[in-house]
């Protein structure tokens, strides 16, 4: 995102950060003071030091770190589990200050941070330094032990930063629950030009984290609640307000893998899109997928294929008696199969691993299986979330991807799929089953298929050691025949046909 | 830290304290006026106190931790100790120096 697709006067300090400087409209107000409000432990100390390091990395741009809580050589050391290279940047881009409230100091008497802002003034101008955070300013305004004075001693710190043109990030513990804002610091949102508030919830015993803008003084900003993640780079915020390019799309058609049902969707489906497949349990979601990502590594395309809750050997035996052999792919690292536990993370952490996943293995296929697995923990909107931003990163990287989804409840003709994402899904194929004289058959029809002709036909599902295939279409007074009808019609019709003979 | 005073890690046993202030700001003014009360009347002929001014050597602050201004370290005889405040509460210097407090009127 670039600074003109915001035609907002205010100067902008990128965070590095892709969806956060989405939510921002372009990052942190420059040369004014930010406010990064959250609970113990809701990711402050990392965002600030995370916008900090970028800022040095990407833009030279200089910065101090007052840390009054931490100890600044243990935040500076965590920086290397993200990967960030602190010791080169304090050389010369970053200067850690330790400014930990030591416990055994006496008060006497009335004091003030003049002295504080005084070195780091002289630092500053030493070294060129135009970002400074203090972390845990809270700590420092908490020994002086008087809100008058912590909301004068405040304004100092705002008014130096403004004086001397420094982009301010101020990060504070705030209680957690409601009101967000603990009455005694409820003034410091109104000071900063900018002020973001962190959450850690727990759903379903699950953690997750979300962040929003409370405000940004003469800008846009997004007022939602966003999701983000602390993972192995660092903060990673899911943005839906993301405006990317839409990519080119694709006209070829590329394989289900089941040739008959290639035919039923005209072809096949659109390369660089997504198709779902709907079922309910035991219905052959999985075996159906598999057939995809073989057709797939059959033109040598690179695969990923990720179950839920599934051991992928067990896929790997179960569909090699459907005539389906993902043996030799996955020993020549074409294909890739990875097994996630769904209660391990919250949809969010899932979410991570798939696109690191993606980005390692480089696919141009993908199986999702079950996709509704996202939504048995930490809930349905975030799993939703997180499925919508699968589908767009997929899109983004022209990637095509198969997701599967469980059908619930008992009614199959009560077309919805857990997550609805049915209706950003591009192809919808349903796998029902068919009750008719005592037997349960499967059923294959295809509900949509985008830009495309497409069979309205229900189809017989056939898993048999040779593969997997769909039975001629047979209809006997209006009706769809299967199984034992349809055979018992079929020999019937051959056998009619050998007496004309 | 109440014993602290008898100790003879300092060959003259003298108090040495260093007040970081902040130019002529107020409190600074009113800290070094209550250190150096304090110093004639406890130790008469045994104290030193270096004044450290920040405006003058800022660095030198940061290196030392020196967050609020006036800060007071004691740093002989051990242990250091510091105190932050213009030094206004008597009592709590004097319990920090270990030295019986006044009484409360």
């Amino acid at each position: 995102m670039n600074s003109q697709a915001h035609p907002s006067a205010m100067k902008k300090i990128f965070s590095g950060i892709e969806g956060f400087d989405d939510i921002t409209c372009g990052g942190l107000p420059l040369g004014r003071t930010t406010l990064l409000m959250g609970g113990a432990g809701s990711g402050k100390t990392v965002l600030s030091l995370q916008i900090l390091v970028s800022a040095a990395e990407n833009h030279g741009t200089r910065g101090i770190f007052v840390a009054f809580e931490e100890n600044a050589r243990r935040i500076a050391a965590n920086g290397k589990i993200f990967g960030w290279d602190i010791p080169s940047l304090e050389k010369e881009q970053l200067y850690f200050v330790d400014a930990c409230v030591r416990s055994d100091v006496v008060r006497s008497g009335t004091f003030d941070l003049t002295g504080l802002l005084m070195a780091l003034e002289a630092k500053a101008r030493q070294m060129g330094a135009k970002v400074i955070v203090f972390d845990a300013i809270d700590v420092l305004l908490s020994l002086l032990d008087d809100p008058a004075a912590e909301c004068r001693e405040l304004y100092r710190l705002n008014e130096w930063l403004t004086l001397h043109q420094f982009t301010g990030i101020l990060t504070t513990k705030v209680e957690d629950g409601q009101p967000a804002i603990s009455a005694r610091y409820g003034f410091m949102p109104f000071m900063a030009d900018c002020a973001v508030l962190l959450n850690q919830r727990i759903a379903d015993r699950v953690a997750s984290r979300t962040m929003r803008v409370l405000k940004y003084r003469g800008s846009p900003h997004v007022l939602n609640e966003v999701p983000f993640v602390i993972g192995p780079q660092g903060i990673e915020v899911g943005s839906s307000n993301g405006v990317h390019p839409e990519p080119q799309p694709f006209n070829e058609k590329i394989s289900t893998g089941v040739e008959r049902l290639d035919a039923m969707l005209n072809g096949g489906i659109y390369r660089g899109t997504n198709a779902l497949i709907t079922g309910s349990s035991g219905g052959g979601k999985s075996s159906l997928a598999a057939a995809f990502i073989a057709a797939a590594c059959q033109r040598d395309e690179r695969a990923l294929f990720i179950s839920f809750d599934e051991n992928s050997r067990d896929i790997v035996r179960d569909v090699a008696m459907l005539n389906i052999d993902l043996a030799p792919y996955l020993d020549s690292g074409l294909l890739r199969m990875e097994s996630v536990r769904t209660e391990s993370a919250s949809s969010e952490d899932h979410f991570m691993r798939i696109k690191s996943m993606i980005n390692e293995q480089h696919p141009r296929c993908v199986v999702i299986d079950p996709l509704s697995a996202l939504a048995r923990v930490g809930g349905a909107l975030a799993a939703r979330a997180v499925a919508e931003r699968l589908i767009y990163l997929c899109r983004n990287k022209g990637i095509t991807v198969l997701f599967t989804s469980l059908l619930e409840g008992s009614d199959p003709h009560l077309e919805t799929t857990t997550l609805h994402v049915s209706t950003i899904s591009d192809s919808w194929i349903q796998i029902s089953y068919a009750l008719l004289d005592g037997e349960r058959n499967r059923a294959v029809s295809i509900i949509k298929s985008r830009g495309s002709k497409h069979s309205n036909q229900m189809r017989e599902l056939i898993f048999s050691e040779t593969g997997i295939t769909l039975a001629d279409p047979y209809t006997a007074g209006g009706e769809v025949l299967m199984g034992t009808l349809r055979q018992e019609k079929e020999t019937a019709a051959t056998l009619e046909k050998a007496g004309a003979l | 830290m109440t014993e602290a005073r008898h100790t003879t890690d300092h060959p003259n046993g003298a108090y040495i304290f260093k007040l970081y202030i902040a130019g002529g700001a107020p409190n600074s003014v009113r800290a070094f006026a209550n250190l150096y009360a304090i110093c004639r009347k406890h130790f008469p002929d045994s104290h030193r106190i270096e004044v450290i001014d920040i405006m003058k050597e800022p660095i030198r602050a940061l290196e030392e931790t020196v967050l609020a201004t006036p800060t007071v370290i004691k740093l002989f005889p051990l242990p250091e100790i510091r105190i932050i405040g213009d030094l206004s509460e008597e009592n709590a210097v004097l319990g920090a120096l270990g030295l019986p407090q006044k009484e409360k009127t």
